[in-house]
């Protein structure tokens, strides 16, 4: 068997089938994630009772299982859940009407969650204390000093974290294909399998990821750029 | 007015206010001077509870809190009848100096963004900044940034502006334009309390000089009362301390 080029652009055009299924996963991950993880942060920053504790405990559950077995849990699990509340309530909603890809969404978002509230932490704890000091002189509420004050700041010097995490996220989006997800891991075994031709349909896609890796790292670096524009120093 | 009742405040064992009384008259400028340690900082800080008193009754205007467990409203109520000019400056590091002496306005007064844009350009020009409007304060010199410090404190017009030393990060030759700043605004009136290390602009400025050591206030009167005829013999050594030309002068 040998290396046929010309058959990765065959791939390559199959895979972008599968492009919109990883976007969207990676993208509802992070984004709930961030969502997550900035409550989680908050709660053990500080330190509310209970949910401060709870959410320690999913921090270091999520950190310390593989992103694998989250999805497997939520695959296997989430179903016994829903299908018991149903069953209680008498509803006729049943766990088979929803569809796969909102697996994937929910496992990963709760692995992002938990990975993105450190990098949030961290963001947060950067910002000198002073700057919320001297919110809550100039009267403004905590909600109102985070949102105008710390979380800008905070977001800034987060960015190179965030962005790992958002690579992260994409790279590890490829398992959603154990749920027979067709993202673009999924839709290469396909083309791959049809044709067998592996390598070239895997080279195919992993040089799609890569681009896809280089775009956000690219993104990143100007949002950077932007976001430190205060602090470069020199005239203005 | 400003009345501070029996003001108690510990850092875990460590006795740091042991019950501070303290009445400031509208428009008064009262210098809280003291050795490092005696407790100025966490006063001025238990003012507009970025600190929370132990125990104690804080009045400010016709608003009263007690202790240390006022609501949270009552907590940001009070705090916007107080302006705070911090040592570190603490200018709001992502926005322009305009943008720091509007960010009260906009945010907390609910002032429309056009009206607050000429306070803070009314407030800027006062500190002598007017050509400086846009910068960061990363692109402005530590004397510089004090000064919008001080006109975002101006700029909220509150019923009293806490200076926490805010000369002591300045360069020498930066102190200057500040305590200038700091001159012109008293003659307007505007109620200060000021915690110092400069004795010449204490005396020019105060209408009163508090001494503080140890958590407890030792003694009280105008600039001269204290500085040529202090009573208590700890004042006298701090003097002494303080302003070494005294003892060269021997
Ligand atoms: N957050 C804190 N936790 C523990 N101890 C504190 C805290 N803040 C202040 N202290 C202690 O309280 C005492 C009084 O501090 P404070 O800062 O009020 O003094 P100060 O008179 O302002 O001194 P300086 O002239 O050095 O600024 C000091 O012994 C200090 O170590
Ligand atoms: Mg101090």
């Amino acid at each position: 068997m040998s290396f046929d080029p010309s058959f990765m652009w065959t791939a390559f055009l199959s895979l972008f089938k599968a492009l919109p299924t990883t976007l969207f996963i990676t993208i509802i991950s992070v984004a709930a994630g961030l969502v997550i993880g900035t409550i989680v942060a908050l709660a053990r920053l500080y330190r509310i009772p209970v949910l401060s504790q709870l959410a320690s405990a999913y921090v270091t559950f999520v950190r310390g299982t593989p992103m694998l077995m989250h999805l497997l849990l939520i695959y296997f699990g989430l179903p016994i859940i829903i299908d018991g509340i149903a069953g209680l309530v008498g509803s006729s909603f049943t766990s088979a009407s929803i569809p796969l890809l909102a697996f994937a969404c929910i496992a990963f978002s709760i692995t992002a969650g938990a990975y993105m509230s450190e990098v949030v932490r961290a963001g947060i704890l950067a910002v000198d204390k002073g700057q919320i000091e001297a919110a809550h002189a100039v009267g403004m509420t905590t909600p109102q000093a985070l949102r105008r004050i710390v979380f800008p700041q905070a977001l800034a010097v987060s960015l190179p974290n965030l962005s790992n995490s958002v690579i992260g996220m994409l790279h590890g989006s490829t398992l959603a294909y154990t749920i027979s997800v067709i993202e673009i891991n999924a839709q290469a075994q396909i083309v791959a399998a049809d044709n067998w031709k592996y390598f070239e349909a895997y080279l195919a896609a992993a040089l799609l990821f890569w681009g896809l890796t280089v775009l956000i790292e690219r993104m990143s670096g100007w949002l950077e750029y932007r976001l430190n524009r205060f602090q470069r120093g020199g005239a203005a | 007015m400003i009345q501070l009742e029996g003001i108690r405040k510990s850092f875990g064992k460590q006795q740091v206010l042991g019950g501070i009384n303290l009445t400031v008259q509208k428009g008064e400028v009262v210098v809280i001077l003291g050795p490092s340690g005696s407790g100025k900082t966490t006063l001025l800080r238990c003012i507009n509870y970025l600190e929370r008193p132990d125990q104690g009754v804080i009045q400010i205007g016709n608003q009263k809190l007690e202790g240390k467990h006022p609501g949270r409203s009552e907590i940001h109520r009070l705090r916007q009848r107080t302006a705070m000019v911090f040592q570190q400056y603490n200018l709001f590091k992502h926005k322009t100096a305009l943008e720091n002496v509007m960010e009260g306005l906009t945010i907390v007064r609910g002032v429309p963004r056009d009206t607050a844009a000429e306070i803070g350009i009314e407030m800027l020009e006062k500190v002598g900044l007017g050509d400086r409007l846009h910068y960061y304060p990363s692109q402005l010199s530590g004397g510089q940034q004090q000064r919008v410090g001080i006109a975002r404190a101006l700029a909220l017009n509150p019923e009293v502006i806490l200076f926490d030393e805010p000369t002591s990060a300045l360069d020498p030759e930066l102190v200057g334009e500040v305590l200038e700043v700091i001159r012109r605004i008293a003659e307007e009136g505007i109620t200060m309390i000021i915690v110092t290390h400069e004795m010449g602009f204490a005396r020019d400025v105060a209408s009163r000089v508090v001494f503080m050591d140890g958590g407890a206030i030792i003694e009280q009167g105008t600039p001269d009362d204290i500085f040529q005829r202090p009573r208590e013999e700890r004042t006298r050594q701090f003097l002494r301390r303080i302003t070494p030309e005294a003892n060269y002068s021997i």
